[in-house]
């Protein structure tokens, strides 16, 4: 699943991140990679999604909730 | 090499957006730049200076950034600064509440081999929150770097931290490079990379550095090195190599962090509301409603002592010129060019204040990049991300920083668009047009028909914006992507500085721009071809006002005195409400009295409400001011795109007040 099919107030484990290559590089630069646990805050129906990264909290587009694959955590 | 006594010893203060630098630099050096709490605020590099036990320092304060890699321009100019000579110790500040993320930039510094000192800011917060950092493995942990902690906000540890520059430059020591090992395959490419780069530059020094950057495709390092050593980097590494960064900052934070558990559960609570997913919008509005009802309604209520205030220093000026028998001509410049003029515009200071007071609260509390957050759909539809809106507010305020704002955007398109429609949103120079022909005009609905201006205002821009959109196809817009800081209860000194500078502006603005103004124009209005006239129809305002008469007739601005106020606005938007003080000789225009005296004056032009509303209306989206364009010029680098903006800003205006006019005619 993407981050976009996310539920607010769960957390997920990044698996792997396909975006364009600035932008992927912008998000692995903070700390968005492989095994990294996502918090999603808040969400916008159709729009962007409030996560929280290694205690940080970021607003990001759906473009790149699009492209973020993750797996529940447990 | 040999230290020069008395040189200064150049720091570089670099760190994540959002992490305290700017509040630290102001703290060290007594600057007073601008502080919030979003990030972006710093967006080119500023001097200053200060004096440790006798040792003279430059600092540098440097646009925030996450990383050292090239993509964008706060990356490129913070890079090319701290590589340079320029810099002889780096400081990174730290914020010790988001460590975690923070450290990735401070790895890379590390990596650089330049000596830097680790300022761990926000440790109050760290405590309140009741986690602990072992400060005696941080350091170790990070190749033996100097780890201060301070407190930007409280102004603690600023001189342990100074020490410690100051101690870490006399030594020289160089920067262990290889804190972070790699796994063998990488750290082998590393060494092969070094082997080669020590051949070909054997002057470069850093080679690690460098080795790591070309393993990463950099982009401006491999511009620097032969085709040779280019293509020793066959695939790419940056991702492996971010990893495994990140992997040893885990490591890091688990050896040195305790008690992690978040305490930092007001921040959500706040969010819930404040981003509601339907709510989040009309809080917004709410909220800018409220900061404009502020503005005029509390403004008005203070007005008045400063009425009094102008009114008693009128007087006593112009009985001091008479009796000093001064000549009449200079009695009627100053009483009539600069008092009407400079004094009238200095009734509008309460306004001006609370303006800016309401939007500092904003920008110190947080919710700055919530709007981000809560505009983006509404701007993506627009081709653009919400992070771009952040200007646009700015541009409540003034339009010249909100330019300049533009710079945290990527895209040079993005870019010139905002600058295009920034003019748009209603700055504090309008302020004062609003508060007297509304104030005149609309009686009790003065507020509303004020507050109808800030929201055609932002129509327009974003209806312009759209336009262009569609004209150049630009639709695939960088997603949006904004940290958003905790919420924090506004710091006094923060505001105070923020509010004291515009304050200041406003004044300084008042006492120049306006100060000049008000004297050209007495003198265009006192003088004619025949010399000095007393019949104010035959003086050049009057014929340069008449010649344009016609073109400004269907938008019901068509009285020469009026087109002359507009003329002269382009210096400052408050030189129309001086203008017509001084076109109209009313020597308290924000008084009552003052007020009643212009309603008169213009009522026997004809010129009535509906004319009241188009010249709001025209002032609001006409030309801005000299120092507007000169920003888009500057900042675009391109006169050709300055003209076009003035050139759509003015037919906009034009347009649309003929339209209202035209329309209003009707009833």
């Amino acid at each position: 699943m993407t981050l976009r099919e996310g539920k607010i107030n769960r957390t997920y484990i990044v698996e792997d991140v396909t975006l364009e290559d600035k932008l992927m590089v912008r998000l692995q630069a903070l700390g968005m990679i492989p095994g990294t646990q996502v918090e999603i805050i808040n969400q916008k129906s159709n729009d962007s999604l409030m996560i929280k990264v290694r205690g940080t909290r970021f607003a990001i587009g759906r473009q790149i909730a699009d492209g973020v694959n993750v797996q529940e955590m447990r | 090499m040999a230290k020069v006594q008395d040189a200064p010893i150049r720091v570089g203060f670099i760190g994540n957006p959002n992490c305290g630098k700017t509040t630290l630099f102001n703290a060290i050096t007594g600057a007073k730049l601008k502080v919030a709490n979003w990030p972006g605020v710093t967006v080119e590099k500023v001097e200053g200076s200060t004096v440790y036990h006798d040792q003279e320092m430059k600092l540098i304060d440097l646009p925030g950034i996450y990383s050292l890699t090239s993509y964008t321009m706060e990356e490129i100019v913070s890079r090319n600064c701290i590589l340079s000579d320029e810099v002889d110790v780096v400081v990174n500040v730290v914020d010790a509440s988001c460590m975690e993320r923070n450290l990735y930039l401070t790895m890379q510094l590390v990596e650089l081999g330049k000596p830097i000192v680790v300022a761990l800011n926000m440790m109050d917060v760290v405590e309140e929150r009741g986690m602990e950092i072992d400060l005696h493995r941080l350091p170790e942990m990070l190749g033996d770097v100097p780890v201060v902690p301070v407190s930007a906000r409280k102004r603690t540890g600023l001189d342990t931290l100074m020490h410690a520059v100051v101690h870490h430059f006399r030594e020289r020591e160089e920067q262990r490079e290889n804190v972070i090992s790699y796994s063998d395959d990488i750290e082998q490419q590393i060494a092969e990379m070094e082997t080669a780069l020590t051949a070909e530059h054997p002057d470069w020094g850093r080679t690690r550095w460098y080795a790591i950057k070309l393993l990463e495709h950099d982009g401006e390092v491999l511009k620097q090195v032969s085709p040779s050593i280019a293509g020793l980097a066959t695939e790419s590494l940056e991702k492996e190599i971010i990893q495994e960064k990140y992997a040893y900052i885990e490591e890091v934070i688990q050896d040195t962090l305790l008690n992690r558990e978040e305490k930092a559960m007001r921040t959500e609570r706040i969010d819930r509301w404040l981003t509601h997913r339907i709510w989040g919008l009309p809080i917004f509005l709410g909220i800018m409603l409220l900061v404009f009802a502020l503005t005029f309604l509390v403004g008005d209520f203070l007005k008045g002592y400063f009425e009094q205030a102008v009114e008693a220093l009128s007087g006593w000026v112009t009985d001091g010129l008479l009796y000093i028998h001064a000549a009449d001509w200079i009695i009627s410049l100053v009483a009539d060019g600069i008092i009407a003029g400079v004094g009238g515009i200095l009734t509008f200071l309460p306004n001006i204040f609370i303006l800016f007071l309401a939007l500092a609260v904003l920008e110190d509390s947080g919710y700055m990049a919530r709007v981000a957050y809560v505009m983006d759909g509404i701007m993506s539809r627009l081709g653009m991300s919400g992070k771009a809106f952040l200007p646009m507010i700015l541009g409540f305020g003034c339009s010249v920083p909100a330019i300049m704002a533009t710079r945290a955007l990527e895209r040079e398109k993005d870019r010139r668009k905002l600058m295009m429609v920034i003019p748009f949103m209603s700055c504090s120079a309008r302020v004062p047009v609003y508060v007297l022909f509304a104030g005149i005009f609309f009686g009790r609905y003065a507020f509303l028909v004020s507050f109808s201006m800030y929201v055609l205002g932002l129509a327009i821009a974003i209806l312009v914006a759209k336009i262009v959109t569609v004209i150049q196809k630009s639709s695939d817009n960088t997603p949006l992507l904004i940290e958003l800081p905790e919420y924090k209860s506004p710091n006094a000194r923060t505001i105070a500085i923020y509010v004291w500078e515009k304050i200041k502006d406003y004044l300084t603005k008042a006492g120049t721009v306006i100060f000049v103004a008000s004297i050209i124009l007495w003198f265009i209005l006192n003088f004619g071809i025949s010399g000095k006239v007393d019949d104010v129809s035959l003086s050049f305002g009057s014929m340069i006002g008449k010649w344009l008469v016609p073109v400004m007739a269907p938008a019901g601005l068509g009285m020469w005195q009026v087109v002359v106020a507009l003329i002269s606005g382009l210096s400052a938007k408050e030189v129309v409400v001086s203008s017509f003080a001084v076109l109209y000789g009313v020597s308290n225009i924000n008084s009552d009295a003052g007020m009643t005296q212009l309603s008169q004056m213009l009522a026997a032009q004809n010129f009535g409400m509906l004319n009241a509303y188009c010249l709001m209306l025209f002032v609001l989206l006409y030309t801005p001011c000299i120092a507007t364009i000169a920003t888009i010029r500057s900042e675009s680098h391109s006169w050709k795109f300055t003209g076009k903006v003035l050139l759509l800003q003015l037919l906009i205006a034009w347009l649309a007040a003929t339209i209202v006019f035209q329309i209003g005619s009707l009833f």
